[in-house]
């Protein structure tokens, strides 16, 4: 009895101890520069049309991507939150196509993906994209984002400069201001 | 001796949560509380304010957000329990809760049962007052001088504003639902007349074992289980289990009536699975009503609705063939530019719902409205097999969902191998693999189930709650799904803790993971998805005597 119990007790202290690291706060977000081959995939936008993943890429537009999906809680708002506020401060001129990919094939339909864009204002330039599972864990894996349940993804923004080639990895959430810097450090603003 | 008296209080009977009942008050902010509350919750779940504006706040620092693209309620969830995704843990902002201290350890514990323990560690931070919550909403600053994690908005709330948000705050999830006690956790399922004998066994010895077992466990011994699974937050959530059986009967309009008595006589957390041999449509309501959850009832005519909250179900049903139906031949690689379409159905909900599903996905998908034309058979031009052939070899449309059972089949070989029909195996049950051979290589066949080759390996589970059953009626999938039913269900259970909310149990399972359980290929989840399974596969029958389903899609077709 009392050994259950102490088993028990300890499990908890473990426990105890994820949770205040939990609350101390967010570390800052992380920073690396990395090559990805991108799958040849097509997946599907929020109009329903279907998009060569590897030719949108590498069509010599700098692209900023994350992996969000539309009935997440926490995380993918304060991503897409970025976006639009990114969309609102970009210069008439700017050639940025943001790249959403859901994580969550099974519910992103585009009607679902269309409602998802308006509730963030989104305006042309920022894109949704689902498709067939085994291509969606295709391009989780090719960006190293790979998540085997929706619920425990993470906050990730990558940034591709077209003249590279190479993707600038952010791992964490910024800022508005971090977010831009980190833009204009990729060179596409 | 201390260690003893440490296992008896956090293992004992009697663990129910002191909610701090809110104080009763007549106004709020100069207006009615109802009314008050009415807006707060409009501000909690649609981010709006009482002036209809959406509410402003800013993230991160400096990311400026409208309440319109995510709220209060998308976080910290409907009941407000709050949720653990993506490495962040969104905390708890019910009423009961932030009535009390939160403790960094055991923080699921009373007052009461904290002096009874010697528990001497300070509170990570005091309850909150009034004045603290607005200051930790505009400021995100709680009233232990900690800043919340950035990802928590800081709201621009004027004081009449941030006084109707309190409100609604303070008697949110603040008394525990009807259907709970210290002892037990009471559940019904319905059952509507004209039921066989054979469906209502095939759903209730599978829920009944599962209660049963369930309840084997001592108290004690439940909550010791329930504590080595979930830590801390698990201490004194385990509950016995009760499962009535509510019958309904005569015509469904009365059964809201009906409904209305068995629950004022028989007070239940929630409705588990249920059979009707008709639409679900007046339980649904009736639940939507009561705000009374009802989980996975077995039905292949739910209500469609992207808003509805109380009913968990396992898919759209005939509507979601229908849908499959639409996506795949509009994803057809040689169609025409306009393809013209013809639905015909027989009468009855199960094809109007085929029906309705292909033609609003159809639409949906900027395909023409005057390319689909839909016909009606009766029951008589259904069984008159010359004038339905003769019929049949008239149309002259490309594509035909003929959403009709097995009395069309020897119609069908009028078509010619020009056609393009599509069948729907739930509508057809046993006889899907009776289409004639002269048909098949162009007939597309709706499957809602995973792969009948690989559906073995799944359904065996279920056997392990079928102990006592004498016949077995797989072909039902009834016991699999009440199998599928219970998984989710003892999942949910234990992640909802000791916060028995009936919007709890909903969030709960809206945060669970993806699962592999019986007949469909994928259960899924998040919050406010209702429909669990959202696939349906595009099959052909192969040629022979003995012809199998071949899979010709994907299982979610976009």
């Amino acid at each position: 009895m009392l050994r259950t119990l102490f088993t028990s007790l300890l499990l908890l202290s473990l426990l105890q101890a994820g949770h205040e690291l939990q609350a101390q706060g967010p570390p800052p977000y992380t920073r690396s520069l990395e090559s990805y081959t991108v799958p040849d995939v097509v997946l599907v936008n929020q109009e329903g049309a279907k998009v060569r993943l590897k030719t949108m890429i590498e069509s010599g537009q700098p692209i900023v991507l994350d992996f969000i999906f539309g009935t997440c809680t926490t995380i993918c708002p304060v991503l897409s939150a970025g976006f639009a506020n990114l969309q609102a401060k970009l210069p008439p001129d700017a050639r940025i196509h943001l790249v959403s990919i859901s994580i969550d094939p099974e519910n992103d339909t585009p009607k679902v993906m269309r409602e998802y864009l308006k509730r963030y204002r989104a305006k042309a330039g920022w894109d949704f994209f689902t498709g067939k599972r085994e291509d969606i864990d295709k391009v989780m894996y090719a960006f190293n984002a790979y998540i085997p349940n929706k619920m425990s993804h993470y906050p990730l923004t990558l940034i591709r400069d077209p003249k590279t080639g190479k993707w600038i990895r952010l791992f964490g959430l910024m800022s508005s201001s971090e977010f831009l810097a980190e833009c204009k450090r990729a060179g596409i603003l | 001796m201390k260690a003893r008296h440490l296992a008896v209080a956090l293992l004992g009977l009697g663990f129910l949560l002191s909610a701090a009942t809110p104080k009763e008050v007549k106004t709020v902010a100069g207006m009615p509380a109802q009314q008050a509350l009415a807006l707060g919750e409009r501000m909690y779940r649609q981010g709006l304010l009482p002036s209809g504006e959406p509410m402003a706040s800013v993230v991160s620092g400096d990311i400026p957000v409208p309440g319109t693209s995510f709220s209060c309620g998308s976080c910290h969830l409907r009941a407000g329990l709050g949720s653990w995704e993506g490495g962040v843990v969104t905390l708890a902002t019910n009423g009961a809760r932030l009535a009390q201290p939160r403790y960094w350890k055991f923080p699921n514990l009373t007052p009461a049962e904290r002096e009874e323990l010697k528990l001497q560690n300070p509170p990570a931070r005091p309850a909150y007052t009034d004045e603290a919550l607005a200051h930790v909403l505009r400021t995100g600053m709680d009233p232990a001088g900690r800043t919340l994690h950035p990802i928590m908005p800081c709201y621009d709330l004027n004081d009449r504003d941030m006084a109707i948000l309190i409100h609604y705050l303070r008697n949110l999830s603040a008394r525990l639902s009807p259907g709970v006690d210290g002892e037990t956790l009471r559940f019904a399922t319905v059952i509507t007349e004209g039921v066989s004998r054979q469906d209502q066994e095939a759903m209730l010895v599978p829920l009944n074992n599962y209660v049963a077992r369930h309840n084997q466990f001592s108290k004690g011994f439940g909550n010791r289980m329930y504590l080595a699974v979930g830590g801390n937050e698990m201490t004194g959530s385990y509950r016995k289990l009760a499962l009535s059986v509510w019958r309904l009967s005569g015509a469904p309009e009365t059964w809201e009536r009906q409904l209305e008595a068995h629950l004022k006589k028989e007070p239940v957390f929630a409705l588990l699975g249920g059979l009707s041999n008709g639409a679900w449509a007046p339980i649904h309501r009736f639940c939507e009503k009561e705000k009374l959850p009802c989980l996975f009832p077995i039905t292949d005519l739910p209500v469609v609705s992207d808003t509805d909250w109380y009913t968990l179900y396992f898919s759209k049903g005939y509507y979601q063939e229908g849908q499959a139906a639409a996506r795949f031949v509009n994803g057809m690689e040689d169609l025409p530019s306009t393809p013209q379409v013809l639905q015909i159905l027989q009468e009855g909900p199960e094809a109007r719902e085929l029906a309705a599903g292909f033609r609003e996905t159809w639409q949906e998908l900027g395909r023409p409205a005057a390319a689909l034309q839909e016909r009606v058979l009766t029951s008589a031009e259904l069984a008159d097999a010359e004038g339905l052939r003769r019929r049949l070899a008239q149309e002259k449309v490309g594509i035909v969902l003929l959403w009709v059972d097995a009395r069309s089949f020897p119609a069908l070989a009028s078509f010619g191998e020009d056609r393009r029909m599509f069948l729907s195996s739930r509508l057809l049950g046993p006889q899907t693999t009776a289409v004639p051979e002269a048909v098949r290589a162009f007939t597309w066949i709706t499957y809602p189930y995973r792969d009948p080759l690989e559906e073995p390996a799944y359904s065996k589970y279920a056997d392990t709650l079928l102990a006592g059953m004498k016949e077995r009626y797989p072909e039902r999938r009834i016991s699999t799904r009440v199998y599928s039913l219970i998984q989710v269900l003892r999942q949910g259970l234990m992640d909802m803790d000791r916060h028995f909310y009936r919007d709890n149990l909903l969030d709960r399972i809206g945060m669970q993971r993806d699962q592999a359980l019986p007949d469909y290929l994928r259960l899924s989840f998040g919050p406010g998805q209702r429909y669990a399974s959202k696939g349906c596969f595009i099959m052909q029958l192969s040629p022979g005597a003995n012809p199998r389903l071949l899979r010709r899609s994907e299982w979610v077709i976009h």
